[in-house]
C-alpha cells in the first residue's frame, strides 16, 4: 500500500485538530479530502507528509514509519504542495521547478539528464515550458499555482498531496489542475490525496472521498455513496439536493438559496 | 557606475572577471596611495624586500597588513550578511540582527574594563592595555549573544520572525549595558573603545590578518556545502522541508557559519556598520536575475567596498583618519536608498 494512516490525532496547544483519522491508498487511486473550513484537512495532509508530528497514530509509506523516515527518503516517495506557499519574488519558474530535484540530487550531485528530462517533463506537463524563465512575480495566479505543482511533480515522488490546489483559479485553470490529476493518476500510477472545495469536483474527480468535521473522519468512500448519505448537508450546515445530471456522469449537489426558495422577495427600499 | 539591469542579461559572463579585476584595482590602489607620499618606485621595491627602511615599514607593517585584515573582515561581513539576510527572509538583517556587534561591544568593554583595571587601577594609563586579545574577547562576546539567541528562537520554532524580535530586544539589552559600563568607566581608555566601536581598521597588524584567516577560510569552504540548503531556505519551513530539507539542521548550521564569521570579524576590526547589509543587496541588485552569481558577487564585492572605505577615510581625513565604519555608513545610506527604489 503507497500510503496509509492509522488513528491519527494531531493537537494544536490544547485544541485536538484531528481525531482518530484513518485512510488506506491504493496505488494509483485519487481521494478527495472534503470538509468545512477548519475541519481539520490540512492537518491529515501535514501529518500524512510528516510534516507535523500526530500526538497518537501512525502514518506509513509503503509499510515504512512516515517519522522514521527523514525528510529527503519521505521527498523521495511523497511531494506535498501547501496551500498558498510562498516563494521569492525573483525566483524564475525553471529555477523553482529545480528545486524539486533537490531529494534527489542532495548538496552535491550535479543535475544529470534524468533530472533534466524530470524537470522538462513537469514544466511540459503543466504547460510551463515556454515561461520557464519568467520570475514568479510576473505571473498571473494560474501560471503561479502550475508552477508550483511543476515543483511537486519534478518530485517525481509515487504519492502527490495538494492542499486545495484549486482554489484561487478561474474556471478554466481549475479544469486543467483536475484533468492533469487525473493523467497523473491513470498514465503514471501516481497516488494523489487533494483536498478541496468544490464538492462537485471533488465527487467528480475522486475515487474515493473522505468527509471531515471538526477533526473526525465521517464517512470513507465511494463517491456516489456519499451522496445518497445525506453527511454533506449535515456537515455543511447547508439544504440541497443530488441532482443527477446525464448518464455516466456523476450527482451534482444543488444547494438551496434562500432566493431561490422565495422569489417573490424584493430589494428593501427598491420602490418606494 | 552600476549598469542598468536590462543590460545585465547580456554582460553576465563578464560580471565576475570584472568584479575580480575592480578587486585587483582596489587592492593595488590602496598600496599605492596613502597619507605617507611614498613614490611609486618606493613601493614596489618595497614590496621586493628592497627600498628604504622608512618605505618598507610602511608598505609591509602597515599597509599591506591593514589592507589584508580588511578584505578578509569585508568579505567576512558581506557573507554574514548574506547569509543572514537568506535564511531569516528579511533585507533588512545583518550581524547585529543576531546581537553579534552588541554581545562582541560588551565583551571587549568588559574586557578591557576588568583586566585593565584590576592590573593597574590609575585610569590614565592606556600603555598596557592588552589590545591583542580584543579580537577573540569580542569573539566570544558576539559568539554567545548568537547563541543565546539561537536558543530563545530555537523554542519558537525558529521561524524568521521570532529571530529577528529576539535578536532586536537581546540585542538593545547587551548594547545598553555596554553604553552604560562604558559611560560609568570614563577615563582615558574610552578612546580605545571609541575607535573599536566605530570599526576601524586603524593599527590593525598581520596578527588581527592571521586570527581572521582560518575563519574566513573556513567560511568560504562551507560555501558548496551550504549552496543548496541556502536556495531552499528561502522559502516557508513547510515548502522547503517538503522539498525534503532536514529544515532544523541546515537552518542551524548556516547560522552558526554566518555568526562564526560576523563575530570574529567584528573582534579583529569593530562592527563595521552596513557592509554587511548593503553588500548583499548590491550584490543582488548587480547579479539580476542569474542568482548563482550573488554569492560570488557578495564575497568580492564585501572586499572591494572595505578595501575602498578604508582608503577613502585613510585620505580624507588626514593624520586624523576617518574609520571605516564611518565610511560605509555614510556610503552606504544613500546607496541603500537607492537600491531599495530600484528594486521596488
Amino acid at each position: 500500500m503507497p500510503l496509509s494512516c492509522s488513528q491519527l490525532s494531531v493537537n494544536y496547544g490544547r485544541r485536538r485538530a484531528l481525531h482518530g483519522f484513518s485512510l488506506a491508498m491504493g496505488k494509483g487511486e485519487i481521494r478527495a479530502l472534503i470538509g468545512p473550513n477548519g475541519s481539520g484537512k490540512s492537518t491529515a495532509l501535514q501529518a500524512l507528509a510528516g510534516l507535523i508530528k500526530p500526538s497518537e497514530g501512525r502514518a506509513d509509506i509503503e509499510g515504512m514509519a512516515v517519522a522514521s523516515m527523514s525528510r529527503k527518503a519521505i521527498a523521495k516517495k511523497l511531494a506535498f504542495l501547501p496551500q498558498q506557499p510562498s516563494a521569492p519574488d525573483e525566483m524564475t519558474i525553471a529555477q523553482l521547478v529545480r528545486q524539486g530535484r533537490f531529494p534527489h540530487v542532495g548538496l552535491f550531485r550535479s543535475y544529470d539528464q534524468k533530472d533534466e528530462q524530470a524537470i522538462e517533463w513537469a514544466l511540459e506537463s503543466t504547460g510551463l515550458a515556454g515561461l520557464a524563465d519568467r520570475t514568479l512575480q510576473e505571473l498571473s495566479g494560474g501560471e503561479r499555482q502550475r508552477a508550483w505543482i511543476s515543483a511537486a511533480l519534478a518530485q517525481e515522488a509515487g504519492i502527490l498531496l495538494l492542499d486545495e490546489p484549486t482554489s484561487f483559479l478561474d474556471i478554466g485553470y481549475q479544469v486543467e489542475v483536475l484533468d492533469l490529476v487525473h493523467r497523473l493518476s491513470r498514465e503514471r500510477g501516481v497516488t494523489i490525496v487533494m483536498a478541496i472545495h468544490d464538492i462537485n469536483q471533488a465527487i467528480a474527480i475522486s475515487d474515493r472521498i473522505s468527509l471531515l468535521e471538526k477533526g473526525e473522519l465521517r464517512f470513507d468512500g465511494d463517491p456516489r455513496e456519499l451522496a445518497k448519505s445525506g453527511l454533506i448537508e449535515k456537515a455543511f450546515r447547508v439544504k440541497g439536493t443530488f441532482v443527477e445530471v446525464g448518464p455516466g456522469k456523476p450527482p451534482h449537489f444543488d444547494v438551496d438559496l434562500l432566493k431561490l426558495l422565495d422569489p417573490g422577495a424584493q430589494i428593501p427600499g427598491g420602490e418606494a | 557606475m552600476i549598469p542598468k539591469a536590462s543590460a545585465i542579461g547580456q554582460l553576465s559572463p563578464w560580471i565576475l572577471p570584472a568584479a575580480m579585476t575592480l578587486v585587483l584595482i582596489s587592492f593595488l590602489a590602496a598600496i599605492f596611495l596613502g597619507i605617507v607620499g611614498i613614490p611609486a618606485r618606493d613601493v614596489l621595491s618595497a614590496l621586493s624586500g628592497n627600498g628604504s627602511q622608512e618605505a618598507r615599514s610602511i608598505i609591509l607593517d602597515i599597509r599591506l597588513p591593514r589592507i589584508v585584515t580588511g578584505i578578509l573582515a569585508g568579505v567576512q561581513f558581506a557573507l554574514a550578511g548574506l547569509l543572514l539576510q537568506t535564511i531569516t527572509r528579511n533585507p533588512l538583517a545583518d550581524p547585529s540582527l543576531m546581537g553579534v556587534s552588541q554581545g562582541a561591544t560588551l565583551t571587549v568593554t568588559m574586557f578591557l574594563l576588568f583586566t585593565v583595571y584590576l592590573a593597574n587601577p590609575d585610569s590614565h594609563s592606556v600603555n598596557e592595555l592588552p589590545i591583542a586579545w580584543l579580537p577573540a574577547a569580542g569573539m566570544v562576546g558576539g559568539m554567545i549573544a548568537g547563541g543565546i539567541i539561537y536558543l530563545l528562537a530555537f523554542r519558537l520554532d525558529l521561524s524568521p520572525l521570532r529571530i529577528t524580535l529576539c535578536g532586536i530586544a537581546v540585542g538593545a539589552v547587551l548594547h545598553a549595558v555596554a553604553i552604560g559600563l562604558i559611560a560609568g568607566w570614563g577615563s582615558a581608555r574610552i578612546e580605545i573603545i571609541l575607535e573599536w566601536i566605530s570599526g576601524s581598521l586603524y593599527a590593525r597588524t598581520w596578527d588581527h590578518a592571521l586570527f581572521l584567516l582560518p575563519f574566513t577560510v573556513v567560511g568560504l569552504a562551507t560555501l558548496p556545502l551550504i549552496y543548496r540548503p541556502m536556495v531552499l531556505l528561502r522559502f516557508d519551513a513547510t515548502v522547503a522541508r517538503s522539498f525534503g530539507l532536514s529544515y532544523r539542521r541546515q537552518f542551524s548550521l548556516v547560522l552558526l557559519v554566518s555568526c562564526a564569521l560576523a563575530a570574529s570579524a567584528v573582534g579583529a576590526v569593530g562592527p563595521i556598520v552596513f557592509v554587511g547589509l548593503i553588500v548583499p543587496h548590491l550584490a543582488r541588485f548587480v547579479a539580476g536575475r542569474h542568482f548563482r552569481l550573488v554569492l560570488p558577487l557578495t564575497v568580492v564585492l564585501g572586499a572591494i567596498i572595505v578595501t575602498l572605505g578604508d582608503l577613502i577615510g585613510r585620505l580624507a581625513g588626514g593624520a586624523e583618519e576617518v574609520p571605516i565604519g564611518v565610511v560605509t555608513a555614510l556610503m552606504g545610506v544613500p546607496v541603500l536608498l537607492v537600491l531599495l527604489r530600484k528594486v521596488s
